[in-house]
């Protein structure tokens, strides 16, 4: 969380609360965002998908398994001419 | 007068009933109200029908006893009747895909092409037939039908997701239905109900008027109690269909005049590596399957677990481009179950979806060339019996794993590319498991002439659940 100083700086609550005690300003670790939650809020507006909050751990669920099947699929090298499986024909 | 009274066709296969009414020894008529009146007592506990066509089938069933009577030949599968999933059309209905949405949609203005056939061949349509929603489920259990119950212990799953298919079968109502296996939807409840049921190859036949899931993975399918009734509504249903743009320009290979030819001379090795199951009765049914074959070679599909993956993400993203209008105005509407893992699907990045097709490509010629070396390959059709309704989670090995996603964990690798298999039961007490006999592409008539031989040994077969 940051805040505004009287001199227009930001500074993070932690520092605020160091100050107020005396103790040393520990700098707070940036909470680093989930990225299946980024992923699913960004694709929900992008797509107009209407989610329900109560639906949202389902999804995300679901989201971290294709992830994780995707990273084995992934992980096998294959050469970049490989067609993949359906082939046009015009 | 035909003396029809005495007669009970209960459990009685197709081709005994074709032969019944085609030798005129019973009317169609006769079997067609002995069907109903079958579904009236035993479809309350088994909850596989969504809609029964008495009205059409009778009048089909009068209609096939006139041509009778005016002398026309008999037909393969004259006086048999069946039933459909209901993501088949079936004219004058709307095509539920086990879903509530699309109880809105009009009527059907045909029938689907399969249904057609197995008509023109002398078979009566009684009913739709329940199934998981939008067919994107294993278990057998429906939100808005409620669940189709296994007829060998109602308080277990029938499999998904061609539920009341095998539902329906395995409790003597009809002797023959249509299902449809996107990755494993007609093997994993042939397992789990104790039943024979064709996969065919990717194109073999066609899907015309049917409602699709993931296009490139799904095929349709009969199920039933003997190879031989397989065999004989895949004869019917053969051909090509420009209906459907996937259909094989190719003629039509009949397999039933080859059943007899047997497995001798075949050769045939079991899947190792990842389709070594860890269940005690998925190993029992591979072995005892394996040795009435002379099947003592193992064989590694390679990369089997790297397919099932892929074949997951693909079918996540063209079934969620599939419903993604809907997604967007009537998701409340859908199993939440369901639901969760379309709208998944649809925040799946493309480049996901192109590695796995790479990864198909790679896989299909990697697997045809085992066909080089064998005939047929035998897998576990389900890693485990029947889960009981409701149940979410099983163990395998030392894993516990939840039960909608991981029934097909032996079908998807197979299902991939395409390749036709047939599941035969073993009928273990209490409770029939499955094993996939799986050919190369086109070669259903391998994989039914093993399943045949099979049953002609008594290794496989569909036994009468006890309270039917």
């Amino acid at each position: 969380m940051t805040g505004k100083s009287k001199a227009g700086k930001s500074v993070t609550r932690g520092a605020k609360a160091a100050r107020r005690t005396g103790a040393p300003a520990r700098p707070l670790r940036a909470k680093k965002p989930d990225a299946m939650e980024t992923l699913l809020a960004a694709s929900a507006q992008a797509l107009a998908l209407p989610i329900d909050p109560a639906w949202r751990a389902g999804v995300k669920l679901n989201l971290q398994l294709i992830f994780r099947y995707a990273a084995l699929v992934e992980e096998f090298a294959l050469p970049d001419e490989t067609e993949p499986a359906p082939v046009f024909r015009a | 007068m035909l003396e029809t009274a005495a007669l009970d066709f209960r459990f009685k296969t197709a081709a005994d009933i074709a032969a019944t009414v085609g030798a005129g020894r019973a009317s169609a008529l006769s079997v067609a109200e002995a069907t109903f009146a079958r579904i009236r007592a035993c479809d309350p506990l088994l909850n596989s029908f969504t809609a029964v066509t008495e009205q059409r089938a009778l009048s089909r069933a009068r209609a096939l006893d006139d041509a009778r009577a005016r002398g026309e030949r008999a037909l393969p599968l004259a006086g048999v009747p069946f039933a459909a999933k209901n993501l088949f059309d079936i004219a004058g209905m709307p095509t539920l895909a086990g879903s509530k949405i699309n109880r809105d949609a009009p009527p059907a203005s045909r029938d689907a092409t399969l249904i057609e056939r197995l008509e023109a061949a002398g078979a009566m349509l009684v009913g739709a037939l329940n199934m998981g929603e939008y067919a994107y489920d294993f278990t057998g259990e429906n939100l808005h039908d409620g669940p189709s119950r296994n007829p060998h212990d109602l308080s277990r799953m029938s499999g998904g997701s061609s539920s009341g298919s095998a539902a329906a079968v395995a409790g003597g109502l009809v002797p023959l239905s249509l299902g449809s296996d996107t990755n494993g939807s007609i093997r994993v409840p042939s397992s789990l109900c104790g039943l024979f049921g064709l996969k065919p190859t990717y194109g073999r036949l066609s899907r015309a008027g049917t409602f699709p899931f993931a296009a490139s993975f799904d095929h349709v399918g009969p199920l039933a109690r003997s190879s031989r009734d397989v065999a004989l509504a895949y004869d019917a249903m053969q051909g090509y269909d420009p209906d459907d743009p996937v259909c094989a320009d190719r003629a039509a290979e009949p397999v039933t005049p080859l059943l007899d030819l047997g497995a001798d001379g075949l050769r045939i090795a079991v899947a190792g590596g990842y389709f070594n199951c860890h269940s005690a009765e998925a190993v029992y049914a591979i072995d005892r399957v394996a040795a009435a074959l002379g099947a003592n070679r193992d064989i590694d599909i390679p990369q089997a677990e790297r397919a099932r993956a892929a074949a997951y993400i693909i079918t996540a993203s063209e079934g969620a481009s599939l419903h993604l209008d809907r997604l967007r105005t009537r998701a409340r509407d859908f199993d939440p179950a369901v639901r969760d893992r379309l709208i998944a699907g649809a925040m799946m990045p493309a480049s996901l979806v192109a590695k796995a097709q790479k990864f198909r490509r790679w896989y299909r010629s990697e697997v045809l060339k085992l066909f080089a070396e064998v005939d047929a390959i035998l897998a576990p059709a389900a890693p485990c019996t029947a889960p009981l309704l409701g149940q979410k989670t099983f163990v395998l090995g030392d894993a516990e794993l939840p039960v909608r996603a991981n029934l097909g964990l032996y079908t998807q690798p197979i299902s991939f590319i395409g390749l036709p298999v047939v599941a035969v039961p073993v009928p273990l007490t209490p409770l029939p498991i499955g094993v996939q006999v799986i050919a190369a592409p086109w070669r259903e008539d391998i994989a039914l002439r093993i399943a045949h031989a099979l049953e002609t040994r008594g290794v496989a077969a569909a036994r009468r659940p006890k309270e039917f």
